[in-house]
Protein backbone atom coordinates (compact mmCIF):
# COMPACT_ATOMS: atom_id res chain seq x y z
CA UNK A 1 0.00 0.00 0.00
CA UNK A 2 1.38 3.10 -1.10
CA UNK A 3 1.33 6.72 1.45
CA UNK A 4 0.32 9.49 0.15
CA UNK A 5 3.77 10.99 -0.76
CA UNK A 6 4.59 7.78 -2.46
CA UNK A 7 1.53 7.88 -4.47
CA UNK A 8 1.83 11.75 -5.07
CA UNK A 9 5.44 10.87 -6.27
CA UNK A 10 3.88 8.46 -8.67
CA UNK A 11 1.39 10.88 -10.18
CA UNK A 12 4.38 13.33 -10.91
CA UNK A 13 6.68 10.76 -12.39
CA UNK A 14 3.74 9.57 -14.89
CA UNK A 15 3.28 13.27 -16.24
CA UNK A 16 6.77 14.22 -16.25
CA UNK A 17 6.90 10.41 -18.76
CA UNK A 18 4.25 11.91 -20.62
CA UNK A 19 5.70 15.92 -20.51
CA UNK A 20 8.89 14.34 -22.20
CA UNK A 21 7.08 12.07 -24.64
CA UNK A 22 5.16 14.85 -25.65
CA UNK A 23 7.78 16.78 -27.22
CA UNK A 24 9.77 14.25 -28.41
CA UNK A 25 6.08 13.51 -30.68
CA UNK A 26 5.52 17.83 -30.58
CA UNK A 27 2.69 18.27 -28.87
CA UNK A 28 1.92 20.85 -26.50
CA UNK A 29 1.96 19.42 -23.75
CA UNK A 30 1.05 15.84 -21.82
CA UNK A 31 -2.06 14.71 -21.14
CA UNK A 32 -2.89 16.13 -17.59
CA UNK A 33 -4.14 14.01 -14.26
CA UNK A 34 -6.39 16.53 -12.46
CA UNK A 35 -5.04 14.39 -9.33
CA UNK A 36 -1.17 15.82 -9.96
CA UNK A 37 -0.32 18.87 -7.90
CA UNK A 38 -0.70 21.89 -9.92
CA UNK A 39 2.58 23.52 -8.53
CA UNK A 40 4.62 20.32 -9.80
CA UNK A 41 2.69 20.81 -13.46
CA UNK A 42 3.90 24.77 -13.29
CA UNK A 43 7.51 24.05 -12.09
CA UNK A 44 7.80 21.01 -15.07
CA UNK A 45 6.58 22.64 -17.09
CA UNK A 46 8.80 25.73 -16.43
CA UNK A 47 12.03 23.64 -16.11
CA UNK A 48 11.53 21.49 -18.87
CA UNK A 49 11.21 24.86 -21.24
CA UNK A 50 14.09 26.88 -19.29
CA UNK A 51 16.72 24.46 -18.58
CA UNK A 52 18.68 24.01 -21.54
CA UNK A 53 21.31 21.26 -21.92
CA UNK A 54 24.43 23.45 -22.84
CA UNK A 55 27.12 21.73 -25.32
CA UNK A 56 31.13 22.35 -24.75
CA UNK A 57 33.15 24.62 -27.40
CA UNK A 58 33.95 22.85 -30.72
CA UNK A 59 37.69 23.59 -30.08
CA UNK A 60 37.29 21.38 -26.28
CA UNK A 61 35.04 18.47 -28.02
CA UNK A 62 37.61 18.14 -31.04
CA UNK A 63 40.29 18.59 -28.62
CA UNK A 64 39.04 16.21 -26.43
CA UNK A 65 38.36 13.47 -29.25
CA UNK A 66 42.06 14.13 -30.34
CA UNK A 67 43.51 13.03 -26.65
CA UNK A 68 40.93 10.62 -26.50
CA UNK A 69 42.45 9.24 -29.79
CA UNK A 70 45.90 9.39 -28.57
CA UNK A 71 45.25 7.48 -25.64
CA UNK A 72 43.38 5.01 -27.25
CA UNK A 73 46.35 4.05 -29.69
CA UNK A 74 49.40 5.37 -28.79
CA UNK A 75 51.34 3.19 -30.09
CA UNK A 76 50.36 4.16 -33.66
CA UNK A 77 50.70 8.10 -32.22
CA UNK A 78 54.14 7.74 -31.47
CA UNK A 79 54.66 5.85 -34.64
CA UNK A 80 53.49 8.38 -36.87
CA UNK A 81 55.20 10.65 -34.81
CA UNK A 82 59.02 9.40 -35.25
CA UNK A 83 58.29 8.47 -38.69
CA UNK A 84 61.20 9.93 -40.58
CA UNK A 85 60.25 13.69 -42.39
CA UNK A 86 57.83 12.80 -45.74
CA UNK A 87 57.31 8.91 -45.34
CA UNK A 88 54.01 7.69 -45.28
CA UNK A 89 52.20 8.41 -41.82
CA UNK A 90 55.00 11.21 -40.50
CA UNK A 91 53.24 13.48 -38.59
CA UNK A 92 55.12 16.37 -37.63
CA UNK A 93 54.61 17.31 -34.02
CA UNK A 94 51.57 19.43 -33.41
CA UNK A 95 50.96 19.39 -36.99
CA UNK A 96 47.86 18.68 -36.89
CA UNK A 97 46.81 18.46 -33.35
CA UNK A 98 44.49 21.00 -32.66
CA UNK A 99 45.84 22.72 -29.77
CA UNK A 100 43.33 23.79 -26.62
CA UNK A 101 44.16 27.57 -25.94
CA UNK A 102 41.88 29.90 -23.93
CA UNK A 103 38.19 29.37 -24.81
CA UNK A 104 37.42 33.58 -23.87
CA UNK A 105 39.47 36.07 -22.06
CA UNK A 106 38.27 34.57 -18.71
CA UNK A 107 40.16 31.21 -19.23
CA UNK A 108 43.42 31.84 -19.70
CA UNK A 109 45.10 28.91 -18.34
CA UNK A 110 48.75 27.85 -18.93
CA UNK A 111 49.26 25.92 -21.62
CA UNK A 112 51.78 23.89 -20.31
CA UNK A 113 49.91 22.95 -17.70
CA UNK A 114 47.11 21.73 -19.60
CA UNK A 115 49.76 19.94 -21.52
CA UNK A 116 51.30 18.03 -18.64
CA UNK A 117 48.04 17.09 -17.26
CA UNK A 118 46.68 15.51 -20.79
CA UNK A 119 50.42 14.11 -21.08
CA UNK A 120 49.82 12.40 -17.67
CA UNK A 121 46.25 11.25 -18.26
CA UNK A 122 47.46 9.68 -21.58
CA UNK A 123 49.62 7.57 -19.99
CA UNK A 124 47.99 6.94 -17.09
CA UNK A 125 45.20 5.48 -19.34
CA UNK A 126 47.47 3.81 -22.08
CA UNK A 127 49.15 1.86 -18.81
CA UNK A 128 45.52 1.02 -17.20
CA UNK A 129 44.54 -0.40 -21.00
CA UNK A 130 47.47 -2.40 -21.13
CA UNK A 131 47.21 -3.74 -17.52
CA UNK A 132 43.66 -4.91 -18.15
CA UNK A 133 44.28 -6.05 -21.01
CA UNK A 134 47.15 -8.22 -20.45
CA UNK A 135 50.51 -8.24 -22.07
CA UNK A 136 50.02 -10.17 -25.07
CA UNK A 137 46.66 -8.34 -25.97
CA UNK A 138 48.53 -5.38 -25.62
CA UNK A 139 51.14 -6.48 -27.94
CA UNK A 140 48.98 -7.24 -30.21
CA UNK A 141 46.62 -4.03 -30.57
CA UNK A 142 49.89 -1.67 -30.28
CA UNK A 143 51.25 -3.86 -33.60
CA UNK A 144 47.54 -3.80 -35.20
CA UNK A 145 47.20 -0.21 -33.95
CA UNK A 146 49.32 1.06 -37.34
CA UNK A 147 47.18 -0.52 -39.52
CA UNK A 148 44.98 0.94 -41.76
CA UNK A 149 42.48 -2.28 -43.58
CA UNK A 150 41.05 -0.23 -46.52
CA UNK A 151 37.27 -1.19 -46.07
CA UNK A 152 37.79 -2.49 -42.48
CA UNK A 153 35.00 -0.41 -40.77
CA UNK A 154 36.87 3.24 -39.65
CA UNK A 155 35.02 4.79 -36.71
CA UNK A 156 35.25 8.36 -36.27
CA UNK A 157 38.09 7.62 -33.69
CA UNK A 158 40.10 6.66 -36.81
CA UNK A 159 38.96 9.85 -38.87
CA UNK A 160 40.15 11.63 -36.09
CA UNK A 161 43.48 9.92 -35.87
CA UNK A 162 43.67 9.97 -39.50
CA UNK A 163 42.84 13.89 -39.18
CA UNK A 164 46.01 14.40 -37.06
CA UNK A 165 48.28 12.42 -38.46
CA UNK A 166 47.09 12.79 -42.61
CA UNK A 167 47.33 9.52 -44.38
CA UNK A 168 48.79 6.98 -42.54
CA UNK A 169 49.90 3.93 -44.28
CA UNK B 1 18.27 4.96 -22.21
CA UNK B 2 17.72 0.96 -21.99
CA UNK B 3 15.23 -0.50 -23.73
CA UNK B 4 12.95 -2.65 -21.01
CA UNK B 5 12.25 -6.02 -22.08
CA UNK B 6 9.67 -8.26 -20.31
CA UNK B 7 10.44 -11.67 -19.03
CA UNK B 8 8.24 -14.65 -18.16
CA UNK B 9 9.35 -15.58 -14.42
CA UNK B 10 7.24 -17.41 -11.61
CA UNK B 11 7.47 -15.25 -9.15
CA UNK B 12 7.09 -11.43 -10.98
CA UNK B 13 7.40 -10.30 -14.20
CA UNK B 14 11.03 -9.26 -14.53
CA UNK B 15 11.94 -6.35 -16.97
CA UNK B 16 15.89 -6.97 -18.52
CA UNK B 17 17.32 -3.57 -19.56
CA UNK B 18 19.06 -4.04 -22.86
CA UNK B 19 21.86 -1.50 -23.55
CA UNK B 20 21.29 0.60 -26.42
CA UNK B 21 24.66 1.00 -26.56
CA UNK B 22 26.11 -2.67 -26.89
CA UNK B 23 27.16 -2.17 -29.84
CA UNK B 24 29.14 0.54 -29.72
CA UNK B 25 30.89 -0.98 -26.25
CA UNK B 26 31.39 -3.90 -28.06
CA UNK B 27 33.48 -2.26 -30.90
CA UNK B 28 35.09 0.01 -28.14
CA UNK B 29 36.06 -2.79 -26.44
CA UNK B 30 37.94 -4.74 -29.69
CA UNK B 31 39.46 -1.50 -30.72
CA UNK B 32 39.70 1.98 -28.25
CA UNK B 33 39.32 3.78 -31.38
CA UNK B 34 35.99 3.20 -31.72
CA UNK B 35 35.38 4.73 -28.12
CA UNK B 36 35.14 7.95 -29.90
CA UNK B 37 31.12 7.25 -31.29
CA UNK B 38 30.18 6.59 -27.30
CA UNK B 39 32.26 9.50 -26.34
CA UNK B 40 30.52 11.78 -29.24
CA UNK B 41 27.17 10.36 -28.25
CA UNK B 42 27.54 11.19 -24.33
CA UNK B 43 29.62 14.55 -24.43
CA UNK B 44 26.71 16.68 -24.50
CA UNK B 45 24.79 14.55 -21.46
CA UNK B 46 28.07 14.34 -19.39
CA UNK B 47 29.09 17.99 -20.24
CA UNK B 48 25.99 19.52 -18.94
CA UNK B 49 25.94 17.31 -16.12
CA UNK B 50 29.33 18.99 -14.78
CA UNK B 51 28.36 22.19 -16.31
CA UNK B 52 25.23 22.26 -13.69
CA UNK B 53 26.77 20.72 -10.93
CA UNK B 54 30.11 22.75 -11.09
CA UNK B 55 28.43 26.58 -12.45
CA UNK B 56 31.98 27.01 -14.45
CA UNK B 57 32.50 25.98 -18.10
CA UNK B 58 36.40 25.39 -17.80
CA UNK B 59 35.57 23.30 -14.49
CA UNK B 60 32.84 21.48 -16.64
CA UNK B 61 35.61 20.93 -19.64
CA UNK B 62 37.94 19.43 -17.13
CA UNK B 63 35.38 17.24 -15.15
CA UNK B 64 34.27 16.16 -18.30
CA UNK B 65 38.13 14.79 -20.20
CA UNK B 66 38.42 13.05 -16.76
CA UNK B 67 35.17 11.46 -16.85
CA UNK B 68 35.95 10.39 -20.41
CA UNK B 69 39.52 9.33 -19.75
CA UNK B 70 38.51 7.06 -16.97
CA UNK B 71 35.91 5.72 -18.78
CA UNK B 72 38.23 4.82 -21.76
CA UNK B 73 40.88 3.47 -19.55
CA UNK B 74 38.10 1.43 -17.62
CA UNK B 75 35.90 0.27 -20.62
CA UNK B 76 37.41 -3.54 -20.69
CA UNK B 77 36.29 -3.93 -16.94
CA UNK B 78 32.63 -2.02 -17.72
CA UNK B 79 29.98 -5.17 -16.97
CA UNK B 80 26.42 -4.79 -18.44
CA UNK B 81 24.19 -6.73 -16.12
CA UNK B 82 20.76 -6.68 -17.69
CA UNK B 83 18.56 -9.13 -15.99
CA UNK B 84 18.10 -7.87 -12.40
CA UNK B 85 15.45 -5.44 -12.51
CA UNK B 86 12.35 -6.27 -11.01
CA UNK B 87 9.20 -4.54 -12.23
CA UNK B 88 7.85 -2.95 -10.47
CA UNK B 89 9.00 -1.67 -7.12
CA UNK B 90 12.84 -1.89 -8.14
CA UNK B 91 14.52 -2.55 -5.28
CA UNK B 92 17.19 -4.17 -6.98
CA UNK B 93 19.62 -2.00 -8.21
CA UNK B 94 22.24 -4.38 -10.13
CA UNK B 95 21.26 -3.07 -13.58
CA UNK B 96 23.72 -1.26 -15.53
CA UNK B 97 24.32 0.31 -18.83
CA UNK B 98 27.07 2.04 -20.30
CA UNK B 99 25.19 5.42 -19.62
CA UNK B 100 24.71 4.92 -16.00
CA UNK B 101 28.01 3.31 -15.79
CA UNK B 102 29.17 6.83 -17.46
CA UNK B 103 27.50 8.60 -15.40
CA UNK B 104 28.53 7.43 -12.18
CA UNK B 105 32.36 8.13 -12.86
CA UNK B 106 30.82 11.81 -13.74
CA UNK B 107 29.23 11.65 -10.13
CA UNK B 108 32.64 10.51 -8.91
CA UNK B 109 34.54 12.75 -10.38
CA UNK B 110 32.54 16.17 -10.46
CA UNK B 111 32.13 15.16 -6.25
CA UNK B 112 36.53 15.17 -6.12
CA UNK B 113 35.65 18.45 -7.85
CA UNK B 114 33.17 20.18 -5.68
CA UNK B 115 35.45 18.72 -3.00
CA UNK B 116 38.31 20.59 -4.18
CA UNK B 117 35.70 23.60 -4.81
CA UNK B 118 34.67 24.50 -1.57
CA UNK B 119 38.41 25.39 -0.59
CA UNK B 120 38.50 27.97 -3.57
CA UNK B 121 36.03 30.68 -3.60
CA UNK B 122 32.39 30.05 -5.50
CA UNK B 123 31.14 32.25 -8.33
CA UNK B 124 28.04 34.14 -7.68
CA UNK B 125 25.27 31.84 -9.01
CA UNK B 126 24.42 34.94 -11.18
CA UNK B 127 27.13 34.24 -13.28
CA UNK B 128 27.11 30.56 -13.05
CA UNK B 129 24.27 30.51 -15.98
CA UNK B 130 25.94 33.07 -18.38
CA UNK B 131 25.56 30.37 -21.37
CA UNK B 132 27.00 31.55 -24.90
CA UNK B 133 24.37 33.37 -26.73
CA UNK B 134 23.89 32.27 -30.44
CA UNK B 135 21.22 33.97 -33.59
CA UNK B 136 18.79 36.09 -32.04
CA UNK B 137 20.66 38.13 -29.40
CA UNK B 138 17.26 39.30 -27.69
CA UNK B 139 15.64 36.14 -28.22
CA UNK B 140 18.78 34.91 -26.38
CA UNK B 141 19.16 37.00 -23.54
CA UNK B 142 15.31 36.08 -22.71
CA UNK B 143 16.09 32.36 -22.83
CA UNK B 144 18.96 33.28 -20.81
CA UNK B 145 16.83 35.21 -18.31
CA UNK B 146 14.75 32.43 -18.10
CA UNK B 147 17.23 29.92 -17.74
CA UNK B 148 18.84 31.78 -15.01
CA UNK B 149 15.94 32.06 -12.89
CA UNK B 150 14.79 28.26 -13.24
CA UNK B 151 18.56 27.49 -12.93
CA UNK B 152 18.63 29.62 -9.06
CA UNK B 153 15.32 28.30 -8.30
CA UNK B 154 17.37 24.83 -9.13
CA UNK B 155 20.59 25.74 -7.66
CA UNK B 156 18.94 26.05 -4.64
CA UNK B 157 18.06 22.90 -4.32
CA UNK B 158 19.81 20.13 -1.77
CA UNK B 159 22.10 18.41 -3.36
CA UNK B 160 20.64 15.18 -4.05
CA UNK B 161 17.18 16.66 -4.95
CA UNK B 162 19.26 18.97 -7.81
CA UNK B 163 21.31 16.02 -9.27
CA UNK B 164 17.86 14.62 -9.94
CA UNK B 165 15.64 17.32 -11.51
CA UNK B 166 19.22 17.63 -14.11
CA UNK B 167 19.52 14.22 -14.93
CA UNK B 168 15.91 14.26 -15.45
CA UNK B 169 15.31 17.48 -17.30
CA UNK B 170 18.13 18.26 -19.05
CA UNK B 171 19.80 14.90 -19.70
CA UNK B 172 16.59 13.00 -20.17
CA UNK B 173 17.22 10.13 -17.81
CA UNK B 174 14.51 8.06 -16.97
CA UNK B 175 14.01 7.25 -12.94
CA UNK B 176 15.41 3.82 -12.71
CA UNK B 177 18.59 5.17 -14.77
CA UNK B 178 18.99 8.31 -11.73
CA UNK B 179 18.85 5.72 -9.24
CA UNK B 180 21.69 3.72 -10.37
CA UNK B 181 23.38 7.01 -10.74
CA UNK B 182 22.64 8.70 -7.05
CA UNK B 183 22.74 5.07 -5.88
CA UNK B 184 19.05 5.31 -4.92
CA UNK B 185 15.80 3.46 -5.14
CA UNK B 186 13.74 3.88 -7.47
CA UNK B 187 10.59 5.23 -5.10
CA UNK B 188 13.32 7.59 -3.32
CA UNK B 189 14.05 9.36 -6.83
CA UNK B 190 10.44 9.30 -7.54
CA UNK B 191 9.93 11.13 -4.03
CA UNK B 192 13.22 13.40 -4.55
CA UNK B 193 11.48 14.55 -7.73
CA UNK B 194 8.23 15.23 -6.19
CA UNK B 195 9.58 17.59 -3.55
CA UNK B 196 12.41 18.85 -5.30
CA UNK B 197 9.22 20.24 -8.13
CA UNK B 198 7.12 21.57 -5.27
CA UNK B 199 9.88 22.99 -4.00
CA UNK B 200 10.95 25.42 -7.63
CA UNK B 201 7.44 25.96 -7.76
CA UNK B 202 7.11 27.82 -4.69
CA UNK B 203 10.82 29.33 -5.36
CA UNK B 204 9.63 30.81 -8.55
CA UNK B 205 6.23 31.78 -7.26
CA UNK B 206 7.59 33.48 -4.87
CA UNK B 207 10.00 35.45 -6.97
CA UNK B 208 7.26 36.39 -9.31
CA UNK B 209 4.81 38.19 -6.43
Amino acid sequence: MLGSSARDARRTEIYLNGLLAAEERGAPDAPLDLDVDPAVVFAARRLRADLIRPHPSFRFEEGLACRLGLAANPAASLRALHAPAGAPGHAALGSGVPRLGPLSSKSARPLIVGGVASAISIGAVYVAWRWSRGSGSATAHAESAGKTEPGHSSGRGRRVLGGIFGVMS
Amino acid sequence: MSRPVLRSSQESPRIARLDRDRGLVEAARRDPANFDALYRKYLPQVYSFAYYELHDHHAAEDATERVFMQALAALPKFEERADSFVAPSGGDRQASTFRVWLFRIARNVIANERRRERRRPVAPLDEAYNLPAGGDVVEAAALREAGSVAWQAVARLPEDRRRAVVLRFVDEMSTAEIAEILGRSEGAVRVLLHRALRSVAADLRGGMN
